[in-house]
């Protein structure tokens, strides 16, 4: 279903043919390790190269060839991928059957890319200053709106606190500072850089054969001068002592955050009975935390956990009043206890398996979510497609699931609050 | 039930209206694995004051919330959603200001799941008890949106642009109005709005249509009910009621919205065309490709948070675009020159038709989501409208009609500002 195609050392096309979608996707990506010294810089990156091209010198010039292509977008990717970011462009355009008679959209799309990614305006061997600082700015402020979703911020905070140690600490976006820091020069150099080093996935899903795919990426790939470096490889959490926070800030609600770790990871075998844990745990309307801290107990709107798998971490989050924390840790941990005692119903197991099955099997039903999950999952360590993950979920027991229950210790813990105290 | 083809699109509609007056509709996608169903009802948070055997109901504001929430309980204590989850499918719902829908995806078990989907739906089963508790989870939402800027500055908004129209009211409703809600008032509203004639089924994916059909007809019946009258008493003059309006959050940076009242579309063809022509004029006046959103973005009065489009809802329109801006009062100001501008000059050929080429591709490439496609279905088929029939549409706008849009709605006294600005 994916054929994996090596361009040349460190370039990696993957290619999911499907003629059943009215759309085409392709990413992009420079592959780096996630580290406090480039993370801001990445991150400004595809922004940058967004604003103008030579030949198209402006947004609206660049807004303007995408209409022409049938209202395809390109945008920035940045991504965390356990210790990696990836950085570059992400294309969505239609399929060529839609388009009028005579006329394509790939090829034309794949020469718009390279135009982006190649062909920016220089000024002093550096990205044009005006294009830098509107987007250092515009980076900035997005950094610190994350602050209007309580949500998100606590749990940012959350991992912030518990991964001092670890690169899963570090802000994807970097910090503002760093941000602010940047010079187009300095910026120029570094895309340069990492555009000879960092390896490259390219990952393609569309109705195109995979040999056009690669041919119509050659004029790009042809152009980089390549001297690539090799990864070092994913690790598990880092430890470091766990922690109490507590923060207050103007809100009617608050956010109680909860950082487990374990030391199961995707490139464990025990991985899928893990994410089946998670499931039963917290992880929608029929889990644990859902029935008992919210449908029982009425403590909040909202709970649920998340694993990363590519860490070992599981978060549990809960906005909730502010009187009622103590209440609602007890029973956040009470009912990971009663996975660890083996509370568990064969209802819970069976729903669990298939809510996790049916999200893995409709995978392959959108562009996107197969770009989401093909383009991450061989870098996250995941070495298995949809289908051999299905199976070894399939094949999940109770005992592995408690067993993989009783390697699930708290860290830290986060409560936003408000009031002033 | 006959297949409609439409080839542009790539697309099969099976259409057909049950003896009991529920619309099917099914749009049919071979070769996916991937089953959606909505089974929707044209009753929303707007909807509390309606007539029912001859008599004039006022429910409390947030009812329509609260219903959605409520119909997941059934006699026995059993849980809707552990029996979806037990057959591998995920479910939820929401309640919009004009609609109420429920829905599942599944990759197996299509039919069982159907069969929930419909019988949940039509079973109400309230007790003092269950309404009782439920009144907790919905306060908690509603603490939620009152910390979520963006839901603030949308209803003060509303508050601002709207005199008489429930728009004004949040479609939670609030702590005060949802302590109104007893079971009665829920059992009311559910036989005046839940009838198969109020409502339609639409499923995407590879599924049989006949089946779907005789599925519907098995659990529903084939009685056709009476339909709850909705009363309509809104009258609303072309003016905002408050030009700007102020509050401080917690927040890194204002946010604004800002909005142009314009006349509620009705239902049809025609309304389509409208809503078709008033999102072209949105694009030529403040989308990307436009001068407009150059100038500002270099100018650093708006970043890629900047957006916006038509919006319309049951006796309600308005254009309206959002964003994060140092100066919300300057991008309102650009706004009412740049378009007193195109109004004057009018859009040139090629730009006009660049635009609308991109509309259609963006719409062509949206039908891959089953979710936006469901969604586009059941509201367009609510307005009366067949939504496959787009680019037809598209097809016959002219420029001339942009220009007539962005004059008449366009103006300082249709126009209301909300801001959210940091605490300082």
């Amino acid at each position: 279903m994916i054929e994996t195609i090596t361009l040349s050392p460190n370039v990696t096309l993957r290619c999911c043919r499907d003629p059943r979608f009215k759309q085409g996707c392709l990413s992009f990506q420079l592959v780096r390790p996630m580290a406090a010294e480039e993370a801001a810089k990445n991150a400004l990156l595809p922004a940058v190269l967004l604003r103008g091209t030579n030949a198209h010198p402006n947004l609206r010039a660049i807004t303007n060839r995408l209409d022409e292509l049938y209202g395809a977008a390109v945008s920035p990717l940045v991504r965390r991928v356990g210790d990696y970011q990836t950085v570059g462009l992400f294309c969505g355009f239609m399929d060529d059957r839609f388009a009028l008679p005579g006329d394509t959209v790939l090829a034309p799309m794949m020469t718009f890319l390279e135009e982006l990614l190649l062909d920016s305006p220089l000024e002093n061997g550096g990205f044009l200053p005006a294009f830098v600082e509107s987007e250092k700015r515009n980076l900035i402020a997005t950094i610190e709106s994350e602050l209007n979703d309580k949500r998100a911020y606590a749990m940012s905070k959350l991992l912030k606190i518990m991964c001092r140690e670890d690169t899963f600490g570090l802000p994807r976006l970097g910090e503002k500072e760093q941000v602010a820091a940047i010079r187009p020069k300095e910026l120029y150099d570094h895309y340069r850089h990492i555009l000879r080093i960092a390896p490259i996935e390219i990952f393609y899903v569309g109705s195109a054969e995979s040999s056009t795919v690669a041919a119509l990426l050659k004029p790009l790939l042809s152009k980089l001068d390549r001297e690539p470096v090799a990864l070092p490889a994913q690790s598990g959490f880092h430890p470091c002592e766990g922690r109490e926070e507590v923060e207050t800030m103007e809100v009617s609600q608050g956010k109680l955050c909860l950082g487990f770790t374990t030391p199961i990871t995707n490139r464990d075998k025990r991985f899928p009975a893990m994410q089946v844990l998670n499931a039963i745990y917290g992880a929608g309307m029929t889990s644990k935390l859902f029935m008992n801290v919210r449908e029982k107990l009425s403590l909040c709107y909202s709970v649920g956990s998340g694993y990363y798998g590519s860490k070992g971490i599981v978060t549990v989050a809960a906005g909730i009043d502010f009187d009622k924390e103590a209440e609602t840790r007890a029973e956040i941990l009470r009912q990971l206890d009663a996975c660890k005692q083996g509370e568990i119903s064969m209802e819970e197991l069976t729903a669990a398996k298939e809510a996790i099955l049916s999200s893995l099997r409709a995978t392959h039903d959108a562009p996107g979510s197969i770009e989401g999950f093909y383009a991450t999952a061989a870098l996250s360590g995941l070495g298995m497609t949809t289908a051999e993950y299905m199976a070894a979920v399939e094949t999940v027991t109770l005992e592995q699931v408690i067993a993989a229950a009783n390697t699930v210790q708290l860290h830290t813990t986060y409560f936003l609050r408000g009031g002033s105290q | 039930m006959k297949p409609i083809y439409y080839p542009e699109l790539d697309e099969t509609l099976f259409r057909t209206v049950l003896p009991n007056g529920l619309t099917v509709a099914v749009v049919k996608r071979e070769g996916f694995t991937k089953k959606l169903a909505y089974f929707v009802t044209d009753f929303g948070s707007i909807h509390t004051d309606f007539t029912l055997e001859g008599q004039e109901h006022h429910a409390p504001a947030g009812v329509a919330h609260y219903l959605e929430h409520k119909l997941f309980d059934m006699p026995g204590d059993r849980d809707v959603s552990a029996e979806f989850a037990a057959m591998g499918a995920m479910t939820n719902a929401f309640t919009s200001y004009d609609m109420t829908a429920y829905y599942f995806s599944c990759t197996e078990n299509f039919e069982n799941c159907l069969k929930l989907l419909l019988e949940f739906v039509s079973t109400p089963y309230f007790t003092e008890e269950s309404v009782e508790k439920e009144r907790g989870i919905i306060d908690q939402e509603i603490g939620m949106n009152e910390d979520a800027p963006d839901s603030v500055v949308f209803e003060k908004l509303m508050q601002s642009l709207y005199q008489t129209h429930p728009i004004r009211v949040p479609i939670l409703g609030t702590s005060e109005t949802i302590r109104e809600i007893t079971p009665e008032v829920l059992h009311t509203c559910h036989r005046a709005f839940y009838t198969p004639g109020n409502m339609l089924l639409c499923v995407i994916g590879d599924v049989d249509p006949e089946q779907v059909t005789a599925m519907a007809r098995e659990i529903l019946g084939d009685e056709k009910k009476e339909v709850g009258k909705k009363m309509r008493p809104w009258q609303e003059e072309m003016t905002s009621q408050r030009a700007e309006t102020q509050c401080a959050m917690e927040v890194a940076m204002p946010m604004f919205n800002l909005a142009f009242k314009a006349e509620p579309v009705g239902s049809g063809d025609e309304a389509i065309r409208q809503e078709m022509i008033a999102d072209l004029a949105a694009e030529a006046l403040f989308g990307e490709s436009s001068e407009l959103y150059l100038r500002l973005y270099e100018e650093g009065l708006i970043d890629s948070s900047f957006g916006g489009g038509f919006e319309t809802i049951d006796g309600c329109a308005m254009l309206m675009c959002s964003g994060d801006s140092n100066d919300p009062a300057a991008v309102r100001e650009a706004i009412l020159s740049q378009a007193e501008k195109i109004a004057a000059a009018g859009l040139e050929e090629s730009a006009f038709l660049r635009l609308k080429r991109s509309a259609l591709g963006r719409r062509i490439r949206g039908l891959d989501s089953f979710d936006a496609t469901c969604f586009r279905v059941s509201a367009y088929h609510f307005s009366g409208f067949d939504y496959f029939r787009f680019p037809e549409i598209y097809r016959s706008i002219r420029p001339a009609e942009i220009r007539e849009f962005l004059s008449r709605v366009v103006t300082r006294r249709r126009c209301a500002l909300s801001v959210v600005r940091p605490i300082v």
